[in-house]
């Protein structure tokens, strides 16, 4: 179990070099390409294209795939660094970013075959093509075996049919790994054998934008994380070639568990980031805003505020930073990163409300980014699996031993 | 074309400087520092060039202190060939850098040197002029934008309302005031590329240079001074007398009437 009490699992809080310019990259870019344009991408409900073409040049989209296909090779932690300053800046473009990572470059790495991989991947991390990973359902979002789409095997391709619900990136993406049941009652309800035979039959597919049957549903209007792209995908007899299965016919359920796992540390990085925004405007307001003949800054109720936010941040960033470097290390993280998810998130929703509060009356205003943070906060406890499966999947593991 | 590109690292531009103990230096522990802004312009000149001519080649140096071996990292992220490091002591004056850079340029032989046209920490500019003096080289400052042509670069100033276009022959001396594109971000890929290169370093002896007395020596720094509360004339009712009272503050408080 990957708990601070084994020094095994200790680790060295000092970047590399590489690591350390990454950061900085990324830095420099989401101050000063992505923050100007924070607020009009969220009110638009849209990332420009030419803003996720600049993160491409720059090697975001690809981070820890090897050059060999395209990627920048460098690894998970370095990933987390990149994610938690786009998502400083916008947590739509974060999102945009690390959905595209997380959930469709990391398991095509991972499950791809080689001829998929040069098919797919170099495309996908050069960020020449954009990616989407449809797994929730209009009824099945965290109880993902339950989903309905199905696929069929039709000589040397399968057919799916179904809906996929709630897709990032769905309208943008180029390219989407979608999930699918294999087994013709595996989608319906029973006991406990038949949801271990619902899982046996789901398999992974990557599915061409422009593949005939395959179409963009409608589009959400969501709470926050506005700019990024939300749709529904509609499967109605589209022919998929069997070279497009990844992985085995029945690996598709491990493969979304285990992407899943990969992805919560993105969205936990996501979560510092977002946290982080509401630490800084908050303080660059604080130190402004005069109340009572003095800057707010000086209240005590401010500065508990303040030091609050700080440290719950460091603390969600370590976690970040651990699962990162346990994943680097190809060791479990599957604790590691549920706890980062589950505590950054819980950061993030907090930070976010004290920052409004911070901000007064100014904050329920659009004028101020401190709404925006509030709207964007709450999606991080939500989606690639909500705080309750996050404890869910914390009870599961420490109950193990 | 073989480029030379001459940098300074410095406090990055978003630090906000303190004034040390000693009264006379910037207090530097645990600053962020960057490439000189002027010389990621130049940087981004030559790379300009390279995206053009794959054939260019594009060489950094520093004088300075080992953490200046970051900033070179740095360059080589955005795309440079390769990077010398000549370690030095922060307190090492302009002329024996300069003489220092020539020793560097001597053995490198690049066609065209580029320097920022200042440093962003002391603004003394006093470096490339002075080695284009030590190599007896051309120099043109002010550069916008460089050109190859038949025999020599085509370099381009920016002057008050416009530009000036000269020709010089080559080996020659560049200032650098602006680039047309903003200095491009070290890519992640560049990065990985840069890990793979080894940054030589050479001493000032090695360079048969031997530090000088300063000739100029900073005696004081002190931060400007702290700007004064705004004073607001309360309005109630009586516009004349208010008018009065502001022409009055303006003459006796303010003096600019």
């Amino acid at each position: 179990m990957a708990t601070t009490t084994e020094a095994a699992t200790g680790f060295d809080l000092a970047l590399t070099e590489e690591q350390e310019l990454a950061q900085r990259t990324a830095r420099d870019f989401a101050r000063e390409k992505v923050l100007p344009r924070a607020r009009e991408i969220d009110e638009q409900g849209k990332v420009p294209r030419e803003l996720i073409a600049e993160m491409a040049s720059l090697g975001f989209l690809g981070i820890y795939v090897p050059e060999t296909y395209g990627g920048a090779g460098l690894d998970a932690l370095s990933y987390a660094l990149v994610s938690e300053e786009i998502n400083r800046a916008c947590a739509s473009t974060g999102v945009v970013m690390s959905s595209h990572v997380s959930l469709v470059v990391d398991p095509l790495l991972h499950y791809g075959s080689d001829a998929q991989k040069d098919r797919f991947l170099r495309a996908l991390a050069t960020g020449e093509r954009l990616g989407c990973f449809a797994l929730s359902e209009p009824a099945s979002g965290s109880d993902a075996a339950a989903m309905r789409t199905s696929a069929r095997r039709d000589g040397d391709a399968w057919m799916l049919n179904g809906t996929k619900n709630f897709i990032t990136n769905g309208a943008s993406a180029d390219i989407a790994v979608v999930f699918a049941q294999t087994q013709p009652d595996g989608g319906s309800t029973g006991g406990s054998e038949r949801a271990k035979a619902r899982h046996r039959g789901i398999a992974a597919f990557i599915v061409e934008k422009g593949t005939p049957g395959f179409s963009v549903g409608k589009l959400e209007h969501k709470l926050g994380i506005r700019g990024s792209d939300t749709a529904q995908l509609l499967f109605q007899d589209c022919r998929v070639p069997a070279a497009n299965l990844l992985g085995g016919a029945g690996e598709g359920f491990k493969i979304a568990l285990s992407t899943l796992d990969g992805g919560r540390i993105s969205i936990a990085a996501q979560a510092v980031g977002i946290a982080r925004a509401c630490l800084e405007d908050s303080l660059a307001y604080a130190k402004e805003r005069e109340a009572f003949g003095k800057k707010i800054v000086e209240f005590q109720a401010i500065q508990w505020k303040l030091a609050d936010m700080a440290t719950e941040i460091d603390a969600a960033r370590l976690l970040v930073w651990r699962a990162a470097t346990l994943k680097d290390r190809g060791e479990d993280h599957i604790l590691a990163a549920a706890q980062a998810k589950l505590f950054a998130s819980d950061v993030a929703v907090r930070a976010a409300r004290e920052c409004v509060q911070i901000f007064g009356g100014y904050g329920y205003l659009t004028d101020f980014p401190a709404e925006r943070h509030y709207r964007d906060a709450k999606i991080t406890e939500i989606y690639e699996g909500t705080s309750e499966i996050m404890n869910l999947v914390i009870a599961e593991e420490i109950l193990k031993e | 074309m073989k480029f030379l590109v001459c940098l300074k690292q410095v406090p990055d531009s978003t630090v906000r400087v303190k004034v040390a103990a000693d009264g006379k230096s910037i207090a530097t522990d645990g600053i962020t520092w960057s490439i000189s802004p002027y010389d990621e312009y130049a940087i981004e000149l030559a790379l300009e060039h390279k995206d053009g001519d794959p054939s260019t080649t594009v060489s950094v140096v520093t004088v300075g202190p080992a953490r200046s071996r970051d900033a070179l990292r740095q360059a080589l992220a955005m795309g440079c060939d390769d990077a010398t490091l000549v370690t030095a002591a922060d307190t090492v004056g302009g002329l024996d850098v300069a003489k220092a850079l020539a020793a560097v340029v001597k053995e490198a032989k690049p066609d065209v040197v580029l320097c920022g046209k200042q440093a962003s920490d002391d603004d003394q500019g006093l470096v490339g002029p002075a080695l284009a003096e030590a190599l007896g080289w051309p120099h043109v400052g002010m550069l916008t934008k460089i050109a190859a042509v038949a025999d020599g670069v085509e370099l381009w100033r920016e002057i008050e309302g416009g530009h000036e276009v000269w020709t010089a022959p080559t080996p020659v001396v560049g200032l650098v005031h602006k680039s047309a594109k903003e200095p491009r971000y070290p890519s992640l890929p560049g990065i990985m590329k840069a890990k793979k290169k080894e940054i030589p370093e050479k001493d000032l002896a090695a360079l048969g240079v031997t530090p000088g007395a300063p000739r100029a020596e900073v005696v004081a720094m002190e931060p400007p001074p702290q700007r004064g509360g705004g004073k607001i004339l309360k309005a109630d009712g009586d516009v004349k007398a208010l008018a009065a009272e502001l022409a009055r503050l303006l003459h006796e408080e303010a003096k600019v009437l």
